[in-house]
């Protein structure tokens, strides 16, 4: 995915002001007597299967640490049963959480009472749901607007908001309309638009274009791509689709078994997988679209830094081929002007094929715990090149 | 796994059904010769044995006696159900004295109006059609009487059934609790429900509308619970998840994702509500039941059928109507208030009209007199239709015949029997078709029959409904499955279907006492024309909805399309055909009993004799033995899933 530069200006300003959320040690155990399954160490410790013949519960979120930051797509990422969406729904406490702590902006949700959980609902984590979730009883319009009405907002002005969000959505003409008139696409526009409409702090996405048809799926990820770029709004997006993830991640956490077993950018979830399941995972994966020219670089010779077409460090290795092919040298990765490394034939040969004994970078050394920390240099600045955003200095250097 | 079910090559799914059948009847078989020596050599005599019988009759009097003295004087009365009885009287006067004071032709046009708000032109000039054709039988004035009190009564059944839904749909312990007792209200006859209301209220309109709305608040209880309690549970996530409060999801969503459910309740309640206050006229409702009822005493077919055609048309207005305004949801209304009001200026200025030209009674010369020529009709069918038809013989033959060669031997067959062997064939059935509980529920309620001192009546009402159900099961599935084999049948069936399911019970008597004169044949008779429609409908349904996949796969096979039919159809459908052979038994029962008004005779009639001679004990006796055999007879057809809604 990609983000203009007014988006990721935003997401620098607020590097430092603390994530969105911030989640630690978090549990969601179903069954009877659920609440001693996360503090007993021996417990926790069991497989799925043998927890739910031990005690006959089932622990859908297994111990989960991540942060979410301001102006970030967050992709949660799993099959089905892995505890994703129950992960997200924990998040506004829609399933109330067994242990562990979730802080919005340095406030505790586990903490908030009946009242502020519902401020909390209001106006500051808008979800939009796999199955839409609209009512059919009413038209478009007030279908959008249903969140400010139940915030008590007047008509007109309700309305009047509720038009302008139906109009950024693109269902212009369509507001009288009720959603049993509407295609799928259209449906999920409007679960769209209702979640815009209170403006909330925080977006979640709940598998939502998982029940749209394929082209359709990809109209929706532009749009939220679109919006992305817009707004500039942080979202949490909850995925089973694996190119979905990559094309819209910032980070992506990869869930199996209600655990995260990899936490990091699309580039090193597909460069350096953290163990089997996920190298599993992402086998099939083009990695060339996936991973930028860091990870094929080599130090460049005297000579070499002088000459060839030129790279931003962004660039995926297919945009290198690309540049390598047509000028039939090596091409120089240049950052402010200064040449950090080259790349040959060889070397992107060798990531495309998947057997690059290298791997440099942030995608080195990789492990569960560190991961949120580590990955935050790149988690930003990767998002400014690749795919939508064809490098700029690789057209300069071939002119 | 594989080789977990290797040794056992012989236990297919049959095989294993078969031998858990085998096994419940090995088990009762065991039980029984151990007890049936025991009780035989204790109480033994072929009917039920007088030392296992509470005579209640003495005590029923007495507290029937004490509450006819003291209706006037204690607290209770005085200040509870005195101010029910009177409130229930005020409000039928008022509403009744509206309609009056408003005239024919503003009744009419009201009516008219509202079917086309809320169903569309055709409707609208149906219902005009109707109307009007009630008054040119000259039942103007009944059919007001009916319409009052039937106002009165849906107005409170929706209110109570509301209510309770509500509650049980917001509640899950309300639920647990409420449905079974729902459950069992809506499987019991009409006739069960008169004589508590009549030992507290006395005959009279407040019996008559309070037996009406306890018969016909259930349907509305039940699908608002059940309409509450479906709510699409992403929508109601979605809704949670903007920041609702309980009150907002519970006013903005929950109550309008059940609005279908709510209008198909109502529906239901007004149906139901027609047919009780129809066959309440045996407890002082007045009206066109009432008119129905006192020419059926004195076999006049002519004014029966007089009174009987408002009933039927006001049943199928009713029903088309608040049909239609459920299917009609989800379209768009642009601006809904102003058709409404052009309805209410229009409905005002013709009842204005009317006022002016001081013609609000119906007019005396606008009368189309059909009981004389209806009744020259049965005489001629009397005299040459009833016996002597040459080769096929004549429906009064028919009669004689069916009720000598069929329902004779079968009651006396049942009556034979002894006692015990009674008790244990009701446990084989119910044990082999439900579960253990419903076995016991129907052993029990079996044996509460022969407690209360009614066996011999009871099995003889046993008998008439086991002859009209086995004449609709062999009828019903017949049709049912040409009509699911062939398109044109069911396209020929459906309007039929749909008129005979709309009306009231008591109309079902009209036609075969014409046809068949009185006797328990008739009542048979009638029950039979009464549940064949939901049999038909439940069959044609069950086997339509057979996985197409199943089907076809068949054809690809080389089946023939008898054998898709007993190899695949009839299997795959096994649960609805149990569906249907349970309504069809709760039918049935329900006018086996209304039979006792045609010389049906035993617990139906035992209930009508206790009401005319203010005989409440016997009635009452009656009355719960009908409740008990109606809840034998459903637990016994009682297949694993619970049926949705009545057939009527």
């Amino acid at each position: 995915m990609s983000m203009s530069t007014a988006a990721e200006a935003t997401a620098v300003e607020h590097k430092d002001a603390g994530p969105v959320f911030a989640v630690e040690g978090l549990w969601k155990v179903f069954g009877p007597k659920a609440d001693r399954v996360p503090g007993d160490a021996e417990l926790a410790a069991l497989t799925p299967a043998e927890l739910r013949s031990r005690t006959g519960c089932t622990a859908a979120v297994r111990d989960v640490s991540f942060e979410v930051r301001k102006g970030e797509v967050f992709v949660v990422m799993g099959l089905s049963g892995s505890g994703k969406s129950t992960l997200v729904r924990c998040l506004t406490r829609l399933i109330e959480p067994t242990a562990g702590t979730i802080v919005i902006d340095g406030e505790d949700v586990r903490a908030m009472d009946k009242t502020r959980l519902r401020e909390l609902r209001r106006h500051r984590a808008a979800m939009v749901f796999q199955h839409f979730g609209l009512l059919p009883h009413r038209s478009v319009l007030d279908n959008v607007a249903y969140g400010l009405e139940v915030q008590g907002v007047p008509k007109r002005e309700r309305r009047e908001k509720a038009r302008e969000v139906v109009a950024k959505v693109g269902l212009e003409g369509m507001e009288q309309r009720r959603p049993g008139q509407l295609s799928g696409g259209q449906q999920q526009r409007v679960g769209l638009a209702r979640a815009l409409a209170v403006d909330p702090e925080v977006l979640l996405f709940d598998e939502p274009f998982s029940a749209l048809d394929p082209l359709i799926r990809r109209d929706m990820q532009e749009e939220v791509i679109r919006l992305h770029r817009e707004e500039g709004r942080t979202m949490v997006f909850i995925t089973h689709d694996l190119n979905e993830a990559l094309r819209l991640g910032d980070r992506i956490a990869l869930m199996r078994d209600g655990r995260v077993v990899q936490l990091g950018t699309p580039e090193e979830i597909v460069g350096s997988p953290a163990d089997d399941y996920v190298r599993e995972f992402v086998r099939d994966v083009p990695r060339e679209q996936v991973l930028t020219v860091r990870t094929a670089m080599r130090a460049a010779s005297a000579e070499e830094a002088g000459e060839g077409p030129a790279l931003a460090p962004e660039a995926t290795v297919s945009e290198a081929i690309e540049a390598v092919a047509r000028s039939g040298r090596t091409a120089r990765v240049m950052d402010q002007g200064r040449c950090l490394g080259v790349v040959d034939s060889d070397a992107l040969l060798e990531v495309v094929a998947g057997t690059g004994g290298r791997s440099s970078g942030s995608a080195t050394g990789w492990s569960s715990g560190s991961a949120t920390e580590r990955s935050s240099g790149s988690a930003t600045g990767r998002s400014t090149g690749s795919a939508t955003d064809p490098a700029e200095p690789a057209r300069e250097g071939m002119a | 796994m594989a080789t977990a079910t290797a040794p056992v090559p012989h236990t297919g799914v049959t095989g294993l059904l078969r031998n858990r059948a085998l096994a419940k009847l090995l088990l009762l078989a065991v039980a029984a010769a151990v007890l049936v020596p025991l009780v035989d050599s204790r109480w033994s005599s072929g009917t039920w044995p007088d030392a296992l019988t509470v005579d209640l009759s003495e005590p029923l009097g007495r507290a029937s006696d004490w509450i006819i003295d003291n209706r006037d004087s204690h607290p209770l009365f005085l200040y509870f159900f005195g101010h029910v009885s009177n409130a229930v009287v005020l409000s039928v006067r008022a509403v009744y004295l509206v309609l009056l004071a408003v005239g024919w032709a503003g009744v009419t046009a009201a009516a008219a109006l509202v079917a086309w708000r809320v169903a569309g032109v055709r409707l609208a000039l149906g219902t005009a059609v109707a109307f009007l054709t009630c008054g040119l039988l000259g039942m103007w004035v009944p059919t007001m009487q009916t319409l009052a009190l039937m106002v009165v009564a849906v107005l409170a059944s929706v209110a109570l059934g509301a209510l309770l839904g509500l509650a049980a749909g917001l509640s899950d312990r309300t639920y647990r609790a409420l449905r079974p007792v729902l459950d069992t209200m809506q499987v019991l006859p009409a006739f069960a429900y008169l004589l508590p209301v009549v030992l507290v209220f006395g005959i009279g309109v407040p019996a008559a509308v309070l037996a009406t709305v306890v018969y016909a608040a259930p349907p509305m209880a039940r699908l608002t619970a059940l309409g509450l309690r479906g709510a699409d549970a992403g929508v109601m996530e979605a809704v949670e998840s903007l920041g609702t409060t309980a009150r907002q999801r519970l006013l903005t969503a929950r109550l309008p994702l059940a609005r279908k459910e709510l209008l198909l309740g109502l529906n239901q309640t007004i149906m139901m509500a027609l047919s009780m206050a129809v066959i309440a006229s045996v407890i002082g409702a007045g009206g066109l039941g009432d008119r129905v009822y006192q020419a059926l005493a004195s076999v006049d077919v002519g004014a029966a059928l007089a009174a009987g055609i408002p009933i039927v048309l006001l049943a199928v207005v009713l029903d088309r109507v608040t049909a239609a305004a459920g299917e009609r949801l989800g379209g768009e209304s642009k601006s809904p208030w102003t058709g409404w009001t052009y309805a209410a200026v229009a409905a005002l200025a013709v009842a204005v009209a009317g006022r002016l030209t001081d013609r609000l009674d119906w007019p005396e010369t606008w009368l189309v007199n059909i009981a004389e020529p209806v009744n020259r009709a049965v005489d001629w069918m009397t005299d040459h239709l009833y016996s002597g038809v040459p080769y096929v013989g004549g429906t009064a033959d028919w009669a004689g015949h069916f009720t000598t060669w069929v329902l004779d031997p079968l009651r006396d067959g049942l009556q034979w029997l002894p006692w015990w062997s009674v008790l244990l064939i009701v446990a084989a059935l119910a044990w082999l078709i439900g579960t253990w509980r419903t076995a016991l529920t129907a052993v029990l309620a079996m044996a509460a029959i022969g407690v209360l001192g009614v066996w011999q009546p009871s099995l003889d009402t046993l008998s008439q409904v086991l002859a009209a159900v086995a004449v609709t099961l062999v009828l019903g599935f017949a049709t049912g499955i040409a009509a699911a084999r062939s398109e044109r049948c069911e396209r020929l069936l459906r309007p039929v279907l749909d008129v005979f399911q709309t009306m009231p019970q008591f109309v079902y008597l009209i036609p075969v006492v014409a046809l068949f004169g009185v006797g328990r044949a008739p009542a048979v008779a009638a029950a039979v024309v009464y549940a064949l429609p939901a049999v038909v409908r439940i069959t044609t349904q069950g086997l339509r909805q057979v996985d197409p996949a199943a089907m076809e796969s068949s054809r690809s096979l080389g089946a023939t399309s008898w054998q898709q039919l007993r190899q695949v159809q009839l299997p795959l459908a096994r649960s609805a055909l149990l569906l249907a052979v349970n309504q069809g038994v709760v039918l049935v029962l329900a006018v086996v009993i209304i039979g006792g008004l045609v010389g049906g005779g035993a617990l139906g009639y035992d209930v009508v004799f206790g009401l005319a001679q203010g005989d409440l004990a016997t009635g009452l006796v009656a009355g719960a033995a009908i409740v008990c055999l109606g809840l034998m007879l459903d637990r016994v057809t009682q297949p694993t899933q619970r049926r949705t809604k009545k057939g009527a």
